[in-house]
């Protein structure tokens, strides 16, 4: 398990008299602090370190969760915001004297604008229900993580989600226009709007990505985009990791930039067949999904420029999707494949790092050594285009020894990502799970300047505490020099 | 997912069952959003990772189910629209139906909940039963004000009351047990599920699933001695009803297939379907020759969408210019598997098909949960109707008795996807459609 | 005055150390072309990052470029495109505009200031393609934030917070940018006689078509007689810009002509008109020479707010154009309090906000140059602003007063 900072004894201490203060301020049943009810929010997608939390609390508006929070800090009560509870990083993980105010409530769409293409949408609305609700009209929202039909837009927010298709459309930072916060204190501030650009400093940029520590997001004005006319997917498989690599190299220099660009090493591409039947090419040992956009013609025109390039790459198969529905399964074996992977072990850790894209071979025979001294398996699932790298590690939860090699394993595979030139989350997130490492990528001086923003604007340290930075002076954080 | 049983707990194949299925959870959470109760409530104890969080708390623990527990449980619609969505095939079914059992033996339940519960594991399979409480239901239905309170079991009565339709269809003799011969050359035997509630609330489900395989060539056993699925009691953590009523199935199909052979046996109620399917689990650890049978029906079940798409469909009437907004069955998209078939079916009948958002919600039917958690279900039904509304389709069309009741009443007419499909085939026209020819004309004009 | 232009960052590092140890406020420039932009600082001392130059790595393959901030960007435009690639962002070159030296805009201060070109409404701005820095910050601390890689959410995205900071928080000395490949041709449709609403209704009809628009305009009659490539027209004209490879530009030209249709017959400029006019867009030449008494302002709200914005603008009896859609409006008029405040209660009551781009110095010093924050946030920027630069050195008063 993790380490956790002390439990303030205070607020244990006071523990019935903040349930009945939060009572006072939610409506009925939005309250949780039965033990036996607490136990399911002790964890989220990274359900190796768990923690049952003080209370849970569901608000239901901007004006609750101020009241709630301004509660807390009148009381120096820990808070942990959570989503869907889907952070592989830990992002959502409680702490023993923490209230975790859940958003899962605020789950409505509040607006939809086609003529300046946005739409206002609660945090608590996920990723897919944005797109859901202006596909009809031919519009979609553009991140896409791999769980996007259940995390929620304020995780996406908190954590700068990317996904699949961010090489073209960019991550949640780029397809962002405004926020609602509310600050620490209980204070609700508008940032942004329906325009683009910051005047001044540009708090929706710092504010993407901040994991909780600086604010509470409770609504979200997001870019919605036309889709366009088609997708189509194709299948490269290769004989090697640096052949595939290669191949990336040679489609982004030509000057094509595809919608998408995944590798998948063999494991990964074994897992994910067995779960979505898309006709993966099992004699592989790399295997590129190519996704292009535009009309039929278009398509065609991309593809085959694309497919003559894979083919200077001695391809073992090139396969050209043939309709949506091929599209579908070959994207679903993609976007399920953590979970696939949940089929052939019992346990996985993801691990989220990013690498210069010209080191990938490297870097995949360095993992795959690391793999064989540590006795575990791991699958390497790649946005080729970006440098996102997500291996998953395989280990047996019900055997602790061999949760601790699979740590230690994951710690190795990320100082190595930062070692090449890359650093340790791409979209996941730092969440508590990364927490230690951050010293491998930054300096004091670094981590100090970063930790001093904390306190600009959480100056008592109460929101998500543990996480992101370093736990022992995250509790002592570097107050501003005399200003 | 780490567990923490005991190599004795273990040691019971219902306890080595639920472990297998929670070490199979990586607790990713892609269930949440396309569960029904946390998209309604917001609250990860009624989404299906929390259900299975609290579900190997208390069997882990080894003690009675607590209240929490129970009321969370019984919160679940069994949708198994999580199954659908889990990329690491968790079979929560399994999941669940194992802790309601748990829940049954090991809880004691308010006087009135068991009461409810007794009536209606009592009542609901049997059709006789079932058709005089639904005419005591009607007789009662003036003196609905005197339901107007708060409490659950106001609540809950007044949703059974809601259910009795206003005008209740003559019992047809066509469920008894008989052979409904082949029209012409008989291409194929099978038998048919005739259940329960379905022939009370609407035996013209049957007749048409009977008319339009007989004219296909389809020889039609409805076996003696088979009755209720048992997914009712199974689904309240009745195990021991439950496996009474499949037995007697098993039984009375086991003696068709010796007798003459059967090529399958036909469900056209969805729910019962997923059930029936799912016999060679139940009985998995029964002595043979249950474990061996119980596997062979299991097999040769099939939806009735499903028998018909393999057999070949084709309509003989002009298509009628409606418009069908389909309605998929949680236990037909989740629970079987089966999405595109009775679609297609619907299409090459000559109806325009429209698919609502939101399909994979549940409408809150969900067997009795529409009596047992009136709140929720009127919610989910409120907000399945909207989204067909939303489609601007002419009538509904639905593969499971259940939805059909549930959808029924103050919007759009309801048929079954087999009524419409016999229709077209040159059965009778449905009262749905009559209800919606009025729609599809001054939309024409 | 003096002026410190060291050529390495450990000496930056020094002399921010020493300004800090004094608590002498340092003017951070790099050629000094943006110093007209918002308002004036006082400061004895110039820091200028000029001589700290120079392309430090270049990856076509991995789409990534690092340089140092007194890089020229005409120097990384010109490398870039030897390698058929480009900025994305297409930041303007604003010297004609604000009286400076064309052409001698440095990386830093084009990042420093956040400016981006047409392509912002689809590509994203400079702090969208920001992927690392090096700075310094006001306690002469070296620090790096970011990286050297496409994605990257390790700890906080100081990258976004420092670009568009106006050296405010500290002296950014090295960049590293997403690039992408240039593409192979473009076009652009032209829609003439368009009054302002309904050229920004052909604008979002064309930026919400599945046709990959990559610059959306419109230009009133006065303004489009100062594109040479537009005077023809002798009309307002609405610019829709499409770039991709040859079929695909020629394709999705004839698919926009006929979706838009309704607001009358495009012309399609080819590839070299098609440059001229966006360069002009770029750098807001369509507004004509500014004089000395005049001030000009870029204003962002919502894109069917823009015609709005135009209308205020006219009144004034200034000059106006829109790009992004509608959603940036340039403007140009009289230098004074009053029109100052027309224009900003324009864009407030509009939702958005202003940049004053040029003005008299006395003017811009008096002047909310940008709008004002609400209290629990610009309590919030005051501490930000210490936890960088706690003897608030740094071009004090760049952006808001006492900041």
């Amino acid at each position: 398990m993790i380490d956790l900072p002390d439990p303030k004894p205070t607020t244990l201490a006071a523990r019935e008299r903040i349930i009945a203060g939060l009572r006072a301020l939610l409506p009925e049943g939005g309250v949780i602090a039965e033990a036996l009810r607490l136990k399911p929010y002790e964890t989220d997608g990274l359900s190796a370190y768990r923690q049952v939390p003080l209370a849970v609390a569901l608000p239901e508006t901007t004006e609750q969760v101020a009241s709630v929070l301004r509660f807390c800090h009148e009381n120096g009560v820990r808070v942990v915001p959570r989503g869907a509870g889907t952070s592989l990083s830990g992002g959502a993980l409680p702490l023993a004297d923490a209230v975790v105010i859940g958003l899962m409530r605020m789950n409505r769409i509040l607006a939809i604008d086609y003529a300046d293409r946005l739409a206002v949408v609660q945090p608590g609305v996920t990723n897919i229900g944005i797109t859901e609700a202006v596909r009809g009209a031919g519009f979609f929202y553009a991140p896409d993580p791999s769980s996007q039909l259940a995390c929620m837009i304020g995780g996406n927010v908190n954590m700068n989600s990317g996904g699949a298709h961010c090489l073209k459309y960019g991550v949640t930072a780029n397809n962002l226009l405004g926020l609602k916060i509310v600050t620490i204190e209980g204070e609700v501030i508008e940032i942004g709007g329906a325009h683009l650009d910051a005047a001044g400093y540009d708090w929706l940029g710092l504010l993407t990505g901040s994991e909780g520590q600086l604010a509470i997001v409770t609504e979200v004005t997001v870019r919605i985009l036309r889709s366009p006319e088609g997708a189509r997917a194709m299948l490269a498989a290769f004989r090697s990791n640096e052949i595939a690599g290669a191949c990336v190299d040679a489609i982004i220099t030509s000057g094509i930039i595809p919608v998408a660009l995944e590798f998948m090493d063999r494991p990964a591409i074994h897992a994910c067949e067995a779960f979505a039947h898309a006709g993966y090419p099992l004699d592989a040992e790399a295997m590129l999904i190519i996704e292009v956009e535009g009309s039929i013609a278009e398509q065609d025109d991309l593809l085959a420029r694309i497919k003559e390039i894979c083919a200077r790459f001695d391809p073992i198969s090139l396969k050209i999707s043939q309709s949506a529905e091929e599209s579908a399964a070959i994207w679903k074996g993609r976007k399920g494949a953590f979970g696939a992977v949940g089929r052939i072990s019992p346990d996985y850790l993801c691990m989220d790092g990013t690498i210069p894209t010209g080191r990938l071979p490297d870097v995949l025979r360095r993992i795959g050594e690391m793999s064989d001294s540590y006795g575990l398996k791991v699958a390497n699932i790649f946005h080729a285009g970006d440098g996102n790298l997500h291996p998953l590690i395989m280990f047996d939860a019900n055997d602790p020894e061999s949760f601790h090699r699979a740590e230690a394993f994951g710690a190795d595979i990320l100082k190595l990502c930062v070692e090449v030139g890359g650093c340790l989350t791409g979209e996941h997130g730092v969440g508590v799970e990364k927490r230690d490492l951050m010293t491998a990528q930054f300096t004091a001086v670094e981590l100090d300047q970063q930790r001093r923003i904390k306190t600009a604007f959480d100056p008592d340290w109460l929101l998500n505490t543990a996480k992101v930075f370093p736990l022992t002076a995250a509790l002592a954080p570097a107050m501003p020099r005399a200003a | 997912m780490q567990t923490h049983f005991t190599p004795e707990q273990l040691r019971d194949p219902e306890t080595a069952v639920a472990n297998q299925i929670l070490r199979t959870c990586v607790h990713c959470g892609f269930c949440t959003a396309t569960c029904p109760t946390f998209v309604l409530l917001g609250d990860e104890l009624d989404s299906p990772r929390g259900r299975i969080y609290l579900i190997k708390d208390m069997l882990e623990s080894g003690r009675p189910a607590s209240e929490a527990v129970v009321r969370h449980v019984d919160r679940c619609l069994s949708c198994l629209a999580c199954m659908t969505t889990c990329p690491s095939g968790v079979h929560y079914m399994h999941l669940v139906d194992h802790a309601r059992a748990h829940i049954e033996e090991t809880y004691r339940r308010p006087w009135h909940d068991r009461a409810l519960r007794a009536l209606l594991a009592r009542v609901l399979p049997h059709p006789q039963l079932f058709r005089a409480a639904l005419v005591a239901a009607r007789l009662a239905r003036p003196f609905r004000f005197l339901l107007a309170g708060k409490s659950v079991l106001a609540k809950r009565l007044a949703a059974m009351l809601a259910m009795a339709p206003a005008r209740l269809p003559a019992p047809s003799p066509i469920e008894r047990p008989r052979a409904h011969p082949a029209a012409g050359p008989r291409r194929q035997r099978v038998a048919l599920l005739a259940g329960c509630a379905q022939q009370v609330l609407d035996p013209e489900i049957n007749a048409a699933t009977i008319r339009l395989l007989t004219r296909l060539g389809v020889e039609v056993v409805v076996a003696k001695g088979a009755g209720c699925c048992g997914a009712l009691t199974h689904h309240m953590g009745k195990h021991d009803d439950a496996m009474a009523a499949a037995r007697a199935n098993i039984a009375a199909w086991s003696r068709e297939i010796e007798a003459g052979g059967l090529d399958a046996v036909i469900i056209n109620a969805s729910g019962c379907g997923t059930t029936v399917k799912d016999y060679g689990f139940m009985f998995r650890n029964e002595p043979e020759p249950w474990r061996t049978r119980a596997a062979r029906i299991s097999e040769i079940a099939l939806d009735i969408s499903e028998f018909l798409t393999r057999i070949g469909y084709r309509p003989t009437r002009e298509p009628p210019g409606l418009t069908v907004a389909y309605h998929a069955a949680c236990s037909l998209q989740h629970g079987q598997k089966i999405t595109g078939e009775p679609k297609a079916l619907l299409r090459a009948a000559g109806f325009t098909v429209v698919e609502p958002a939101e399909g994979h919600l549940c409408c809150g039917s969900a067997g009795t949960y529409n009596l047992m958690q009136p709140d929720i279900a009127a919610r989910l039904r409120t907000r399945k109707l909207a989204n067909i509304a939303a489609t601007g389709a002419d009538l509904i069309a639905a593969g499971n008795i259940g939805c059909l009741t549930q959808l029924a009443g103050d919007t759009l007419p309801v048929a079954h996807t087999v009524a419409l499909l016999d229709w077209m085939a040159g059965g009778p026209e449905p009262a749905a459609v009559a209800k919606a020819a009025p729609r599809r004309d001054a939309k024409a004009s | 005055m003096s002026a410190l232009a060291p050529a390495d960052e450990a000496e930056i590092a020094q002399a921010i150390g020493e300004a800090r140890a004094r608590a002498t406020p340092l003017l951070l420039a790099g050629r000094a072309t943006k110093d007209g932009i918002l308002r004036p600082v006082q400061a004895e001392t110039t820091l200028s990052l000029k001589n700290h130059a120079g392309v430090t790595l270049y990856a076509p393959n991995e789409l990534i470029l690092s340089a140092r901030a007194g890089t020229p960007l005409a120097e990384i435009e010109a490398l870039v495109a030897g390698a058929g690639q480009q900025i994305i962002a297409e930041p303007p070159d604003l010297a004609a505009l604000l009286g400076e030296t064309e052409g001698a805009q440095t990386l830093g201060g084009v990042v420093a200031c956040n400016l981006s070109g047409p392509r912002r409404i689809t590509a994203g701005a400079m702090r969208d393609h920001v992927m690392g820095l090096r700075a310094v910050n006001g306690a002469g601390e070296i620090i790096r934030a970011g990286g050297r890689v496409l994605k990257n959410v390790t700890g906080l995205d100081l990258c976004k917070l420092l670009t568009g900071s106006f050296g405010t928080l500290a002296a950014i000395t090295e960049i590293t940018l997403k690039v992408l490949p240039a593409a192979e041709t473009t076009a652009t449709l032209v829609l003439p006689g368009l009054d302002a609403q309904r050229g920004v209704a052909a604008l979002a009809q064309a930026l919400g078509a599945p046709f990959g628009v990559s610059a959306a305009a419109w230009l009133p009659r006065a303004q489009a007689a100062r594109v040479g490539e537009l005077a023809g027209f002798a009309a307002s004209v609405a610019l829709v810009r499409i770039e991709d490879f040859r079929p695909s530009v020629l394709y999705r030209g004839e698919r926009l002509r006929a979706l838009l249709s309704e607001f009358g017959a495009a012309e399609i400029l080819d590839e070299a008109p098609s440059r001229a006019v966006w360069r002009a867009v770029r750098d807001a030449a369509p507004l004509g020479p500014v004089g000395g008494h005049d001030a000009v302002w870029r204003v962002s709200v919502r894109p069917s707010a823009g015609p709005g914005i135009v209308a205020v603008a006219e009144g004034l009896g200034g000059r106006c154009f829109l790009d992004w859609g509608g959603g940036l409006a340039w403007i140009t008029a009289e230098a004074s309090a009053e029109t100052h405040r027309a224009i900003t209660e324009a864009a407030r009551a509009a939702g958005g906000v202003w940049w004053l781009m040029r003005a008299p110095a006395a003017l811009r010093a008096s002047l909310d140059v940008v709008p004002a924050e609400p209290a629990p946030l610009a309590a919030i920027a005051r501490r930000v602003k210490a936890a960088f630069d706690p003897a608030f050195i740094l071009n004090p008063g760049r952006i808001h007063v006492g900041l």
